[in-house]
């Protein structure tokens, strides 16, 4: 029942997810998706397909990119390359892609998700009448929203349950256009490279940036960890849950993954305690790379507390 | 002769029901608005609906239109009341809602048929077939992305014929609009209902932290780091918005002054009619670009349009000197026989003063204010009270609606 979804950063460490008991693989190419942990070319994912599926394993492709008309046209082709390899669904984030597979026809499942924009029941339920199998939930839905609007979904709603928030998306290279005008003229802003950001008077927080193609990324403050929070989650009907190591250590992150997989066994044999939530938890905080906080993002946040 | 008839259209924003006729005095074909429900401007000055029958009276009064801003990414529970909200304008006679949120998009088309619906730029469609997907849902037009270049207007056009409207003018947002949050997680405030803190324009520390060791500053010569784009003004690029087959030009700012609404209502009114009307002689003409320097807050580039922005694109280091306007005052009436203004004052002016009027149609004059009454005809020095009424000799022509300014 529970469905956990795990981004993969290699095909080593692909197999390691699976192994620890990871349902469902999240990849794809920086081209066509937004921000993941490696971009996996055409043979390294039929690769990865072909594997995921030997495990018995689901494996879900992002397609999730903002696309410009240079890509959507494209878009077909990679489509159709997709659905040929039996990948089990993928994201779509640009209403111009739900157009390309209806009218192609494309046996394609997609999940909606345009990350912070998906906030609704009824927008979600637009997306469903328009073919969709499922929907990511944006992080700044608080579970004060969540009771309301999980009993109105027509398709499951996927939630991010560790790992990275997105808050921001430019087209511009901002790192490089700062450093063009300082004249520190520095060759790479790419998220190996660890920048981030600070708040003016805010030395404390810690906002990661970066470069790709698909433009400046900016991240939350904290990453997500919502061990605490699943039983929560589960009674909602969620069980789609996502966990995102885009700045993971790739072996922690496998670690973290054993978490996960340990709490959903815990939660389907009825095994779970408030102790074995905290101590999981506190096992996610210790893989977690040394500067980076963990906290339960909007989760707790009181939806009247937001203007 | 080459003659451009089906014009784009001239769009600009209405905070108030004052800016509003005073956009469509200066020139413009429509206006944007917002209501009191569903908008991204909670701060703007929404219209009720009673100020919308207004406005909506007296835009077709002038053959012109008025557009509802719809735009917030509804939450849970925030359609409520939506359908009702939809059909009331479409009664009123709005000629278009502009949405964002697919479930709004769903709603104004399910439940209130008849009332066009344009995509925001908050959607940022920046492709072709995301056009047609919404052309597909009934939807008249799209606002394109600020992301979007020239070419890639031409392009899509080669695949949709679904109304394009963009923005030419005003400020923009650093990232893909609607694709931010960085208002929700820092000020707790809703960048995508209203609330946005514009946080992409705070100063910044930029740090590289190394596997080991300390975080290091990354920021050079005392020179913060930010986020913050310049504004735009496609000014002189008139013809090629034209040809590329926008069908609407946008001018942003619901928040602006009616200095602003009216300069460059006028502005973009007159370029557009003159290339339209003669493409093959059109000249860009100087004092455009001059009169928008008048009211701009920032300085000014071309967006994607031609190119990804880079450094000069957005505001680093000492901002570049550029001339300051301040509004005076609105004509009221003329005494052509005695050659007197009746004016209402906005802001302190008097005798000695440098003034500039100005009034649609791109009419100018410059004159000193040599005297000053009250309306009692008592001689004034100074027009220091909000709104007060007084009379002043001028040197040309006036008529009620023309606006004064004067550099700072």
């Amino acid at each position: 029942m529970i469905n956990l979804i795990a981004t993969a950063a290699s095909q080593k460490q692909a197999q390691q997810l699976l192994a620890a008991g990871i349902d469902t693989l999240y990849i794809g190419e920086d081209y066509f998706g937004l921000r993941l942990p490696h971009s996996f070319e055409r043979t390294e994912l039929a690769e990865m397909v072909k594997l995921t599926h030997q495990a018995g394993k689901k494996i879900t492709v992002a397609v999730n990119a903002l696309m410009h008309n240079e890509r959507i046209s494209q878009v077909k082709d990679y489509l159709q390359f997709l659905a040929d390899l039996k990948v089990d669904q993928v994201t779509v984030g640009d209403p111009g892609v739900v157009y390309v597979i209806q009218q192609a026809k494309l046996p394609l499942k997609f999940v909606y998700d345009s990350e912070v924009l998906m906030t609704s029941s009824r927008q979600i339920n637009f997306w469903a009448q328009h073919g969709a199998s499922g929907a990511v939930l944006a992080r700044e839905v608080p579970y004060g929203e969540l009771t309301t609007l999980t009993p109105e979904l027509q398709i499951p709603a996927e939630m991010q349950v560790y790992g990275a928030t997105c808050i921001h998306q430019s087209g511009r290279p901002l790192v490089h256009n700062y450093f063009n005008f300082v004249q520190e003229h520095q060759d790479r802003a790419d998220r190996q490279r660890g920048l981030f950001v600070s708040a003016p008077h805010k030395p404390e927080t810690h906002y990661s940036i970066y470069e790709d193609i698909n433009g400046t990324h900016l991240f939350a403050n904290n990453d997500l960890n919502l061990m605490t929070k699943l039983p929560e989650l589960l009674a909602l009907g969620l069980t789609d849950w996502k966990l995102d190591g885009l700045f993971a250590g790739e072996t922690e992150f496998v670690a973290i993954a054993q978490q996960f997989v340990q709490a959903k066994q815990a939660l389907t044999n009825d095994k779970w305690t408030a102790e074995l939530a905290a101590d999981l938890s506190m096992q996610v905080a210790a893989q977690q790379p040394a500067n980076r906080g963990l906290d339960t993002g909007f989760y707790d946040i009181d939806p009247s507390e937001v203007q | 002769m080459r003659v451009i008839t089906d014009k784009p259209e001239v769009l600009a924003p209405a905070g108030t029901l004052e800016k509003l006729k005073v956009a469509i005095d200066y020139g413009a074909d429509a206006v944007y608005i917002g209501g009191d429900a569903y908008g991204l401007r909670s701060r703007a000055g929404n219209f009720s609906f009673d100020q919308m029958r207004e406005g909506v009276a007296y835009a077709q009064a002038h053959q012109a239109k008025v557009y509802v801003a719809a735009n917030i990414v509804a939450h849970e529970g925030d359609t409520a009341g939506a359908g009702e909200f939809f059909r009331t304008l479409r009664d009123l006679g709005i000629s278009a809602v502009i949405v964002s949120d697919p479930s709004l998009i769903e709603i104004a088309i399910t439940e209130a048929p008849g009332l066009p619906v344009h995509l925001s730029t908050q959607a940022s469609a920046t492709n072709y077939e995301t056009l047609n997907f919404w052309q597909a849902e009934g939807l008249e037009r799209v606002v394109l992305a600020r992301e979007v270049g020239i070419e890639e207007i031409k392009e899509m056009r080669r695949h949709t014929d679904v109304q394009i409207e963009a923005f030419i003018h005003g400020a923009m947002c650093i990232g893909y609009s609607g694709r931010c949050v960085l208002s929700n997680h820092m000020s707790m405030r809703d960048a995508n209902r209203g609330g946005c803190a514009q946080n992409c324009r705070w100063k910044y520390d930029l740090f590289e932290m190394p596997a080991n060791g300390e975080k290091q500053s990354q920021v050079e010569n005392g020179e913060a780091f930010s986020m913050s784009a310049v504004d735009m003004a496609m000014i002189e690029h008139i013809p090629d918005l034209v040809e590329a087959g926008v069908n609407s030009f946008k001018i942003e700012g619901r928040m602006k002054s009616i200095h602003y609404v009216s300069t460059v209502a006028n502005v973009y009114r007159q370029a557009v009619d003159s290339y339209c009307a003669d493409p093959e002689h059109y000249v860009l003409k100087r004092e455009w670009v001059d009169e928008l320097w008048k009211v701009a807050q920032r300085e000014m580039s071309t967006g994607f349009y031609y190119g990804t922005p880079t450094a000069d694109d957005e505001l680093f280091g000492k901002r570049r000197k550029r001339p300051q306007y301040g509004f005076v005052g609105e004509v009221l009436d003329y005494d052509a026989e005695h050659k007197v203004a009746l004016v209402q004052q906005r802001n302190n002016f008097g005798v000695g003063d440098k003034i500039e009027f100005y009034g649609p149609n791109f009419t100018h004059t410059e004159q000193v204010v040599e005297r000053l009454w009250d309306q009692d005809n008592d001689i004034l020095y100074r027009a220091p009270d909000a709104m007060m009424i007084c009379k002043l000799p001028v040197v040309q022509p006036v008529k009620a609606g023309d606006m004064i300014r004067k550099q700072r």
